[in-house]
């Protein structure tokens, strides 16, 4: 034993140093990124698979757990006509703010891509918006829809039309609740489409006008195919945004949870219906899973189509790609 | 992305953070010695006026800071102290509770007052209100701060305008005195739309609150658990003549809250007026408004009745429970309850506390004496018995179905009463 100790050279021990550097060049990089993982585990994946579980119980708010009733909460959630209800409204708010948004972002994009003068000054004005809390942003509109004493009450009267009843018909109560989600995240959405439209290469543009191409189809067939994986992002975001939204419903009738009637409750607001005032702390998060997975699906589907816009000759670009990175990486 | 995709799973965690945060903030000093120095936090709703005596007690009492959070309404107070009571933290250590949901609370999230001395002024409170705070096993649980005997807010510039008495002893000999009747009330609505083409009422649904809680049983049977809406005659009844009254145009088909602007427009003439309804009427106008036209008459159609009322419990999980208790049993002492109600107007649960507000009158009000009004309105009543889902009903089955008929998406009261009979199952059943 003590010959093959001595016959063997230590060329292959690695000194401390060695060591040291060794298991800095392995694992460092994972610590580097392990704070992110280790919240996202705690208030990301534990109150995800936390709700499941609570699910599949018969759980009292207040009360606490009771028996396992497996998908019983599902199945009472998907034969509650309340819950048809909010999904409905939460769809018709979503489609009402997430299309005219995105064709509005792309056109201001567009319109911010062209050489014009103060373009900080511009740009920095669309933002503004973003940064006001969404709540100051509701209390304000809340005044503009008054259905008695708003500015659109007053106007509508001095034509002598019938004032709209914006907190109590369906279809405005909607209008009126996107128009808060539109003017909150327009100018976000234009921000980083414009972004993306100033990766694209100018002489691709360039080549394009030689061909006798016009600015609007420059547009369709370099602009919209090159920014398409912001235009993905984009989507994608909206899509999740729109399927939780919640502030914007909820205060715009503060003493109910989505309207007297339930004219605006959406998804979120009828499972906090069902876990507050109404104590189903199972049903609510049976509601929080199929909404969760209501959300998985709807954004393969959003990614499914923006992908199915159609790609020109040109290869989408991987400055495009690069800058979607960034972009993630800062949200 | 991913951190947007968890958003609701976050906001779960998020309650939980508040909490922290906010237990957190309540650590002040060790627990019992008397110079240690001690934050107790207190959330209360609406407008309860309990605020009107932090100052004295901080002066009295040095070593104690008060942080008060006041919420907008009794509605979002029972939700964020269910979302605490849930989190097993979070609470302030002293928590307003509404009579409509005191009875969800569970017993053990709250501490039992007589380990603090509520026995010893026990005599001090109305029996009944007494009672209410007391649980099935004895423990009390809320120290009762106000009850609510009803008047009714008017508005006599308008009355006069339409032609009614406006003077206040009038007006409530008009409206029939201590017989009043709702039939009465609703002839008198009849007039008034007749004569001014404007609407009688900002919406039914007080009116209808007003009613039930003058039955001897409300939505639930005096054991609190059984129901008491199907099949009540009494109920449908009241029901189809409210009804009846929006499609005669009493109504002004406004929503059931915040209508400041429409009642200084004068969109309406009367209010529905439990004793803590006063600072909420009041608070529509501006500081100090003494010309507003709201007056206040001694008359209750269908007779006097309770409608709603507040106490103070201390969390279970406090950490200064000793001196919480003792804040909480002084916030609820007549001298205090009558400084609430001069400040705010809910009216005392204690009969020295009523005394000593006898002479108040409010100048928002035109001078009424409101003190005097009160002490009549309240002779002889006794709150309903609440069941679990009592406000729930009240906010989430006949709300909106009044509502839709103040609106007037529904005329038929039978079509009505059914639609709500649908609610009702589906909410409760």
């Amino acid at each position: 034993m003590t010959t093959s100790t001595l016959g063997r050279p230590a060329r292959s021990e690695l000194t401390f140093r060695q060591k040291v550097s060794r298991f800095d060049y392995t694992f460092s990089p994972f610590l580097y990124v392990a704070p992110f993982f280790v919240l996202f585990a705690l208030i990301g994946v534990f109150p995800i698979a936390y709700t499941l579980n609570v699910s599949l119980y018969d759980w009292h708010l207040l009360e606490g757990q009771g028996e396992f009733v497996g998908l019983a909460n599902y199945v009472s959630i998907l034969s509650d006509p309340f819950f048809w209800n909010a999904f409905g409204n939460t769809v018709s708010i979503f489609l009402l703010s997430a299309i005219p948004q995105l064709v509005i972002a792309t056109g201001i994009a567009a319109l911010l891509d062209q050489a014009i003068r103060g373009k900080t000054f511009w740009r920095m004005s669309i933002l503004l918006p973003y940064i006001v809390a969404p709540v100051a942003v509701t209390v304000i509109f809340l005044q503009i829809f008054n259905q008695y004493h708003g500015p659109i009450a007053g106007l509508l009267e001095l034509f002598g039309l019938e004032p709209i009843r914006w907190a109590f018909d369906v279809l405005p109560s909607h209008i009126a609740i996107a128009t808060m989600v539109n003017w909150r995240w327009t100018g976000y959405n234009a921000l980083l489409l414009l972004a993306a439209m100033q990766a694209v290469p100018r002489d691709v543009y360039e080549s394009a006008a030689l061909d006798g191409a016009n600015k609007i189809r420059r547009f369709w067939s370099i602009t919209i195919p090159m920014i398409r994986p912001t235009l993905i992002f984009v989507v994608i975001t909206a899509t999740i945004g729109g399927l939780q939204i919640f502030t914007e419903p909820r205060l715009f009738d503060g003493r109910t949870y989505g309207g007297s009637d339930r004219q605006f409750q959406t998804i979120v607001l009828y499972l906090y219906e069902l876990a507050f005032p109404r104590r189903d702390f199972g049903q609510a998060s049976a509601t929080a899973w199929i909404l969760f997975l209501i959300i998985v699906l709807v954004g393969l589907i959003s990614y499914a189509i923006t992908r199915a816009i159609r790609t020109a000759d040109v290869k989408p670009a991987r400055i495009s790609a690069a800058s979607i990175g960034a972009q993630q990486g800062e949200s | 992305m991913n951190s947007s995709r968890t958003r609701i799973a976050a906001s779960v965690a998020g309650i939980a953070a508040l909490a922290l945060i906010a237990t957190g903030c309540s650590t002040g000093g060790g627990e019992g010695g008397g110079d240690d120095k001690v934050t107790l936090s207190i959330t209360t709703f609406g407008t309860m006026g309990v605020d009107a005596n932090y100052e004295q007690y901080m002066e009295e009492n040095p070593n104690v800071t008060i942080e008060a959070t006041n919420l907008e309404g009794g509605g979002a107070a029972r939700d964020d102290a269910y979302a605490k009571i849930a989190a097993g933290t979070g609470l302030s250590d002293i928590v307003a509770i509404e009579e409509g949901w005191l009875g969800t609370i569970p017993d053990d999230s709250f501490v039992d007052l007589r380990d603090y001395g509520i026995e010893d002024v026990k005599d001090s409170w109305l029996d009944w209100k007494y009672d209410q705070g007391t649980t099935t096993d004895g423990k009390v649980i809320g120290a009762g701060l106000d009850i609510g005997p009803q008047g009714l807010c008017y508005r006599g510039d308008l009355f006069e305008a339409a032609g009614l008495p406006s003077e206040r002893t009038e007006v409530a000999e008009y409206f029939g005195g201590d017989d009043a009747t709702w039939d009465r009330f609703f002839e008198v609505g009849q007039e008034y739309v007749d004569n001014s083409g404007k609407a009688f009422y900002h919406s039914p649904r007080f009116f209808w609150n007003s009613f039930v809680n003058q039955q001897e049983e409300g939505y639930y049977k005096k054991d609190g658990e059984t129901l008491n809406i199907e099949g009540n005659d009494v109920l449908k009844d009241q029901f189809t003549k409210i009804v009846e009254a929006e499609n005669d145009e009493l109504g002004a088909g406004l929503p059931g809250w915040e209508v400041g602007p429409e009642a200084k427009a004068g969109d309406f003439a009367v209010y529905m007026c439990p004793s803590w309804m006063l600072g909420i009427v009041q608070g529509y106008y501006d500081e100090g408004t003494t010309d507003s036209g709201w007056d206040f008459a001694d008359v209750l159609p269908g007779g006097a009745a309770n409608w709603g009322g507040a106490f103070l419990g201390v969390a279970e999980s406090s950490e200064h429970k000793e001196e919480a208790a003792k804040l909480a049993l002084w916030l609820a002492a007549p001298e205090q309850q009558a400084a609430s109600f001069e400040l705010a107007g809910p009216f005392p649960s204690t009969p020295e506390g009523q005394e000593l507000v006898a002479d108040t009158t409010s100048a928002f009000f035109n001078d009424a004496p409101v003190g005097e009004i009160f002490a009549a309105r309240s002779e002889g009543v006794i709150a309903q018995v609440k069941g679990p889902e009592d406000s729930n009903i009240q906010d989430n089955v006949f709300g909106p179905v009044f509502d839709r008929v103040s609106q007037g998406e529904v005329t038929d009261p039978d079509e009505a009463w059914d639609e709500a009979m649908e609610l009702l199952d589906q909410i409760v059943g």
